[in-house]
C-alpha cells in the first residue's frame, strides 16, 4: 500500500486550523457554563479570522485580511459581549444570570454523544469526499470538515436543551459556513461576505430578543416546558 | 571520533539507555512537579537510590500465593527491556531486531508486561492490588481503540507499520509535520500516555489515597528486589511511552545516522533531555488540572478517540 502523500505546508496549515475549527464544535458538548461556552464561540471565530489571514497572505488576496478584520470584530468581539449583555440583563426576577449552569441540558451522556456527534461528522467528511471536487481547486479537506462542522453544530442544537445553546450552536454553524466559504470561494466579493456577517448580527439580535422572551416567561433556559404548548 | 561500534553493541545500548535512564527520568518529573507546586521536592536521583534500597531489602509474598506471584515481575520486567529493541531510540536506520515486530507488536509486549503485573495482583488476594488491576485493565481496554487509530493513522502515512518508517518520514519534510493527520495522532498518543502512565487527569502519581489509585495500587503486596523490579518497570515503561512520542512522532532529531561512537553517544544524551522536556510539559499538566472522577475517565478517553478518529478520516480525504 503506498503511502498518502503529503500535502503542503499551505494546505496543511489551512487543514490544521480548519481542524481546530472542528474541535471546538466538539469542546462545546463539554461546556457546562455559558459563558464558557460563548467563550468557546469566540475562540472558534477567531480561527477564522486566522485562515483568513493565512488564504488572504498565500493567494493574495488582500481583501481577505478586511474580511478578518470584520470577523475578529464582530464574531470575536461584538456577538459574545451582546450575548452575554442580554442574558445577564434578564436580571431580578429570579432568572439565571450570564454564568447560568447549562449542565444538565443535555439529553444524553457526554462519551455517547461525542460517538454520535464522531458518526455524523464521519457522514459529513464522506459525503462531501464524494462530491467531485478536484484537489487542485481547493482543499478538500478543509471543505469535508466545515460540512462536519455544520453537521456537528446540528448534534449540538438538537442534544442541548437550553436556548442558549441551541443559539450558541446556531452561530457557531454559520461559522462551519465561513469556513466552507474561505476555502472554496476564497475570492467572493467582499461585499457578499460583509452582508453575510451583518445578516449573522440580525440573527444575533433575533435569538438575544428569543431567548429574553423565554426567559421571561419560562424562568428558566430550558426548553423542555415548550413541550406542552404541542396542540 | 570515528570508532565504529558493530550493531549488536548499539542494539545493547538501547536497553541501556532505557534502563538506565527511565529512573532519571521519573526524579525530573518529580522534582519539576514539586517545583511547580512550591515544594522543594526530592532528589532528582532519588529513585535509584530508592531502587538500590528495595534491592538490598527482604522479599516478603503473601501467604498462599503462588510461583506467579514472584515470576511476573521478572517477566514483566523481561518485556519492558524487550519494547527498546523495537522501536528508534538511538539510530535513525533501522537495526536488525528492529524487524521482530512493528508498533503493534510493541503494543502487546506492552499489554503482556501489563497482564502478568495484574495476574499477580489477582494472586495476593489484597482488596486494593486486585482493584488497581481491575481498573488498568478496563481503562486499558478503553484506551485500545485510541491506539489502534493510531496506528492506523501510521500506517496510511506511511505505508507500513514499523516505527522506523514514520520517523523518517516526519523527517522527510516540513509538510508532514504540519499536516492534520499527523498533529492529531501524536496528540491522540499523548493522551493515552498520560492515562497509561497514570498521570493527571486519570490518576495521581504520587497519591496515597487507594480509592482513586489504579496502576499504582497493583504493586502493593510485592516488596524487595521484586516491588524494585516493577517499580524500575513502569519507569521504564514510562520512558518507552516517551521515546515513542519523541522519537517517532514529535521530535526524531538528534538521533545516530551511522554507527560512530561519537553519533550514538550524542543520541544516547539527547534522548534523556527531550524526555526530560517532555517530562516538564506532564509535570505542568499535572498540576493545572484536577484529577478526573473515575466515571468521568470514559471522557478523557472518548476525547482522545475523537482525535485519532478525526485523523483517520483527514487521511481519507484529501490527503490530509
Amino acid at each position: 500500500m503506498l503511502p498518502v502523500q503529503a500535502p503542503g505546508v499551505y494546505a496543511g496549515g489551512a487543514n490544521v486550523i480548519a481542524v481546530l475549527i472542528l474541535l471546538v464544535e466538539f469542546g462545546m458538548f463539554r461546556q457546562a457554563l455559558l459563558r464558557d461556552q460563548v467563550r468557546l464561540y469566540a475562540s472558534q471565530s477567531a480561527l477564522i479570522a486566522v485562515l483568513a489571514v493565512l488564504v488572504g497572505a498565500v493567494r493574495h488576496l488582500p481583501e481577505l485580511y478586511v474580511l478578518a478584520a470584520a470577523t475578529v470584530a464582530l464574531k470575536v468581539v461584538a456577538i459574545p459581549l451582546v450575548l452575554r449583555r442580554l442574558l445577564r440583563e434578564t436580571g431580578p426576577a429570579g432568572a439565571p444570570a450570564a454564568g447560568a449552569d447549562i449542565a444538565g441540558s443535555g439529553g444524553l451522556g457526554l462519551a455517547s454523544t461525542v460517538l454520535i456527534a464522531i458518526v455524523v461528522a464521519a457522514f459529513g467528511f464522506f459525503a462531501a469526499g464524494a462530491l467531485p471536487i478536484s484537489r487542485s481547486a481547493a482543499p478538500v479537506t478543509a471543505l469535508s470538515v466545515s460540512l462536519s462542522v455544520v453537521l456537528v453544530a446540528f448534534v449540538l442544537m438538537i442534544q442541548r436543551q437550553d436556548v442558549a445553546s441551541q443559539a450558541i450552536g446556531l452561530f457557531s454553524l454559520e461559522n462551519g459556513i465561513s469556513l466552507a466559504a474561505l476555502v472554496v470561494a476564497a475570492s467572493l466579493p467582499l461585499i457578499l461576505e460583509v452582508a453575510l456577517l451583518f445578516d449573522l448580527l440580525l440573527a444575533v439580535v433575533v435569538f438575544g430578543l428569543l431567548i429574553r422572551m423565554h426567559i421571561g416567561r419560562a424562568e428558566s433556559l430550558s426548553t423542555a416546558d415548550l413541550t406542552s404548548l404541542r396542540g | 571520533m570515528s570508532i565504529l561500534l558493530p550493531i549488536p553493541v548499539v542494539q545493547l545500548l538501547q536497553l541501556v539507555t532505557i534502563a538506565g535512564a527511565a529512573p532519571g527520568v521519573s526524579g525530573v518529573i518529580a522534582r519539576a512537579e514539586a517545583r511547580l507546586q512550591g515544594r522543594r521536592g526530592p532528589r532528582v536521583l532519588q529513585p535509584y537510590y530508592d531502587l538500590a534500597k528495595l534491592f538490598r531489602k527482604e522479599a516478603l509474598a503473601p501467604e498462599g500465593a503462588s510461583w506467579v506471584f514472584l515470576a511476573a515481575p521478572v517477566a514483566a520486567a523481561t518485556c519492558y527491556l524487550t519494547v527498546p529493541l523495537l522501536i528508534p531510540v538511538l539510530t535513525t536506520y533501522p537495526l536488525p531486531l528492529g524487524y521482530m515486530g512493528d508498533i503493534l507488536g510493541g503494543g502487546f509486549i506492552l499489554a503482556l508486561a501489563s497482564f502478568l503485573v495484574a495476574v499477580a495482583a489477582l494472586e495476593t488476594g489484597s482488596p486494593y492490588a486486585q482493584l488497581g488491576a481491575s481498573r488498568a485493565k478496563t481503562f486499558a481496554a478503553i484506551t485500545e481503540p485510541v491506539v489502534l487509530f493510531v496506528v492506523f493513522t501510521v500506517a496510511l502515512l506511511t505505508g507500513t507499520d514499523l516505527p522506523y518508517a514514520l520517523a523518517a518520514t516526519v523527517r522527510s519534510s516540513a509538510g508532514q509535520i504540519i499536516r492534520p493527520a499527523h498533529v492529531l495522532a501524536a496528540a491522540a498518543l499523548f493522551m493515552v500516555i498520560l492515562s497509561e502512565t497514570a498521570r493527571i487527569p486519570v490518576e495521581t502519581h504520587t497519591g496515597t489515597n487507594e480509592f482513586g489509585m489504579i496502576e499504582e495500587a497493583r504493586p502493593f503486596e510485592h516488596s524487595g528486589p521484586y516491588f524494585a523490579l516493577l517499580r524500575w518497570g513502569s519507569a521504564a515503561k514510562q520512558l518507552i511511552l516517551y521515546t515513542i512520542l519523541i522519537n517517532v512522532f514529535v521530535a526524531p532529531w538528534g538521533l545516530a545516522a551511522t554507527r560512530q561512537a561519537g553519533a550514538v553517544l550524542v543520541a544516547m544524551i539527547a534522548l534523556p533531555a527531550k524526555a526530560c522536556v517532555l517530562g516538564a510539559v506532564v509535570a505542568v499538566i499535572d498540576s493545572s488540572f484536577a484529577k478526573l472522577r473515575l466515571f468521568k475517565i470514559t471522557e478523557f478517553a472518548s476525547a482522545a478517540f475523537l482525535l485519532a478518529v478525526l485523523g483517520v478520516f483527514t487521511l481519507y480525504l484529501g490527503g490530509g
